[in-house]
């Protein structure tokens, strides 16, 4: 009854060519065309799109050369750390103790520990900057705890952007890490828990055993998506640190380094260097990681 | 019975709808839902074609990141349609948006206003390139054919002059004073009068802060300890700065690292006097409320910025000039600004000069401005408006206002540079490693210390100017 079914054939063997047009097209304008255009503006000083002069690795070598780059690097590799040995760990612990049957309310704890990442990144940064404010929640809490300085927002200490960095993002992401975990280990056979269960295994062992191998292939993914998320990190520093590094440089990452020289000093050459920098290490990392677990043999 | 009755009424219904897919399948094989999609698309396509954004039927559009000055200038508008029979779109852009969209307005020569206020720590990036790239005209030929460049404070056109070119008419001038609690000032037996050197100032808060055993309940001052803006307020009275006319990065000079020096020793080590409680926000709002703070550094954007945020201590608060560095030295400095400047692609330049001089260069619009915003205007006419001279309430009866154009003449000039943005946040960063530094080992090393912070500072600054070759 569709137009389909009345046209001829030839017609409609043209029609998924038709239907992938606007994505192609979209594709080449909007995902081809800067890729291209940014490798070779990566190889020119630029003011604007306009004016440019051909400097070879110019913009690698001054790169490599900058403080300011590689206190981003270690900001950011900094986070990318506590991202994974803080956030999937609690995650995964989240997972685990929500995956148990007999936990009443189990969905609404689900929901509530998921919804911070319904509100976005924009209100939790907003939300967040309160908080650490002088005489905020948390400064008041800290005060009271550690003696830490009531009156001074707490984001003005360079000791404490990271951790403030990292507090942000437990909020927002460990909740949404979960439910790949939750997933997961609603996949994992339930008769290999019964098996080792008789075989006398315990807790941690059916843990060690059962659980780990059975969620690896989910665990590899967050692990690879956390990675290339951390050195991504831009919005939440923006946002928390007030449009710039933050005290110290402490909040200055490989992003943010990229943003300021290619939109505030209009070096859109440099910052494709950076960004291309960024690809390749972040590729590197990850078939480190995918190495590491083994994936890249079983995917061969 | 029930669905036979429901259905009846859809029928012919439905029968249009096939016959409208037969019809559409004839010249659209792809089915009715894509061609309505794609009819969709080609619509939406052709009005924003049609219809470019913003412009409408405005003859002038300019854009502007502040809440008052979008009232004040919606207001003068109408009056600028009656006088010049012009219509001006004044739009509101947030004011971290307003930059980066002006950049990429102008790169991409879209969607470009004709008029644009740019706030000062970022004007520096828009003059940037070759020159005949800038998005800004040159605005000094209609200022001197129209008599007016003697007309407005000098200084005040440095920030916006950048190769002998003025690319912005400075909104304001922003002289700055110290606000302080009257009330605390009594209490602790201190007169505002007899704080004219800082000298005399840092031993009144010595006395308050230090006697009272460091407590940490109340400090003579409210400095920023990992940002910029206040240490700028100092160094700008001293007359160093961040970079010179020539626009070469001088913020490692004697004076810089001495202001920096003596700056630090006001937030850390035995004899502070200075707490950072904020400088906006609630953090802010209380430290002036519970006395935390007894002065802040008060411009007269700020000072409007605390009638409205602080209503509670109205006739409780004072104004006075900063206490000078040396006896008879400068009484002010400035803390931010704003220009406003015309594109090189508007249409019609002169009407956009004329619409510029309305509300930046017309004592009457001035005044109205002045009356919304409490900013003085750079523009010197403007200073004999009897407003100037009204007492405010909430400052005691003080004519703030009168006194801060009394200061107005002699405020330092700032020089920007594309740069700029970035040495003020590094000089924070300087700031917040010199306090961490003076709080562990004190005077020990300690001008090694902020020399080689600031040399290191501004090395990489002028790296960074070298291989710019526009």
């Amino acid at each position: 009854m569709t137009g389909g079914s009345t046209s001829s054939p030839r017609r409609a063997a043209r029609a998924p060519y038709v239907f992938l047009t606007p994505f192609f097209v979209t594709f080449l304008v909007f995902g081809l065309y800067p890729i291209i255009r940014s490798i070779v503006l990566s190889f020119f000083i630029t003011y604007g799109p306009r004016s440019q002069t051909f400097v070879g690795l110019g913009n690698f070598a001054f790169m490599l050369g900058d403080p300011d780059f590689w206190i981003a690097v270690r900001n950011t590799a900094v986070f990318a750390a506590a991202s994974l040995l803080i956030q999937l760990p609690l995650s995964l612990a989240l997972a685990l103790a929500l995956n148990r049957r007999r936990l009443a309310g189990r969905g609404t704890l689900r929901l509530a520990y998921f919804s911070p990442r319904l509100v976005g990144m924009v209100f939790v940064g907003v939300i967040f900057r309160l908080l650490f404010e002088g005489r905020g929640l948390l400064t008041t809490v800290s005060h009271a705890l550690f003696g830490t300085d009531l009156n001074s927002s707490m984001l003005d200490s360079p000791s404490f952007v990271m951790p403030a960095l990292v507090l942000t993002s437990l909020w927002l992401y460990v909740g949404f890490n979960m439910i790949y975990f939750l997933a997961a280990l609603q996949a994992v056979d339930e008769t290999l828990y019964e098996a080792a269960l008789v075989d006398g295994a315990n807790a941690w062992q059916r843990f060690l055993h059962v659980t780990l191998p059975g969620i690896k292939h989910v665990t590899v993914f967050v692990v690879v998506l956390s990675t290339i998320g951390s050195f991504q990190l831009f919005e939440l520093p923006y946002l928390l640190l007030g449009n710039g590094p933050g005290a110290g440089k402490a909040g200055l990452t490989v992003v943010m380094y990229l943003y300021q020289s290619g939109f505030i000093s209009g070096d859109l050459g440099f910052a494709s260097a950076i960004g291309w920098t960024l690809v390749a290490a972040v590729m590197v990392l990850a078939l480190v990681q995918m190495r590491l677990s083994g994936t890249l043999r079983k995917e061969a | 019975m029930q669905p036979q009755t429901a259905n009846r009424p859809s029928r012919p219904a439905a029968g249009r709808v096939a016959s409208l897919r037969e019809a559409a399948g004839e010249w659209f094989p792809f089915g009715l839902a894509p061609l309505l999609i794609l009819a969709m698309t080609v619509a939406a396509g052709a009005y924003l074609l049609l219809h470019p954004a913003g412009r409408g039927r405005a003859d002038l559009r300019m854009w502007t990141f502040a809440n008052t000055h979008w009232d004040a200038y919606r207001k003068a508008a109408g009056q600028f349609a009656r006088d010049a029979n012009a219509r001006v779109a004044v739009e509101l852009v947030h004011t971290t948006a307003v930059t980066s969209r002006l950049r990429a307005a102008f790169w991409t020569g879209k969607n470009i206003p004709d008029l644009a206020e740019v706030e000062i720590t970022w004007a520096g990036t828009f003059f940037t390139g070759p020159v005949e790239q800038i998005g800004f005209v040159d605005l000094r030929p209609y200022l001197v054919r129209d008599g007016l460049l003697d007309k407005i404070v000098s200084a005040r056109l440095a920030p916006y002059t950048h190769r002998g070119r003025i690319f912005g008419v400075p909104h304001d001038v922003h002289p700055v004073m110290l606000a302080y609690r009257r009330d605390l000032f009594a209490r602790y037996g201190i007169d505002a009068n007899e704080l004219t050197t800082w000298e005399e100032f840092i031993a009144a808060g010595r006395r308050v802060t230090v006697a009272r055993g460091g407590s940490g309940d109340v400090y003579m001052i409210n400095l920023a300890a990992t940002a910029s803006h206040s240490f700028e307020v100092f160094l700008f009275q001293r007359g160093g700065g961040y970079f010179n006319a020539a626009g070469e990065v001088i913020i490692d000079d004697d004076l810089a690292v001495d202001t920096l020096k003596w700056y630090t020793r006001l937030l850390a080590g035995p004899n502070r006097i200075a707490a950072d409680p904020g400088m906006d926000g609630p953090g802010w709002v209380n430290s002036v409320q519970d006395g935390l703070c007894l002065t802040f550094i008060c411009p007269d954007w700020k000072a409007r910025m605390t009638e409205l945020q602080v209503p509670a201590l109205s006739g409780r608060m004072g104004l006075m000039p900063l206490p000078a560095f040396s006896p008879g030295g400068r009484r002010t400095s400035t803390w931010g600004g704003t220009m406003i400047g015309i594109t090189a692609p508007c249409r019609d330049k002169d009407l956009a000069w004329r619409w510029l001089k309305q509300i930046y260069l017309d004592p009457a619009a001035a005044g109205k401005l002045m009356e919304s915003t409490g900013i003085l205007p750079s523009y010197r006419e403007a200073w004999r408006l009897p407003q100037v001279s009204r007492p405010v309430a909430y400052w005691g009866g003080q004519r703030i206002l009168a006194d801060y154009a009394r200061l107005a003449d002699t405020v330092p000039a700032e020089h920007t540079s594309p740069y700029s943005e970035l040495v003020k946040g590094q000089v924070g960063t300087a700031i917040a490693n010199a306090v961490a530094y003076y709080r562990r080992r004190g005077e020990a090393g300690f001008d090694r210390f902020v020399r080689r912070e600031l040399s290191a500072l501004a090395a990489g600054v002028r790296d960074k100017q070298r291989r710019n070759p526009f």
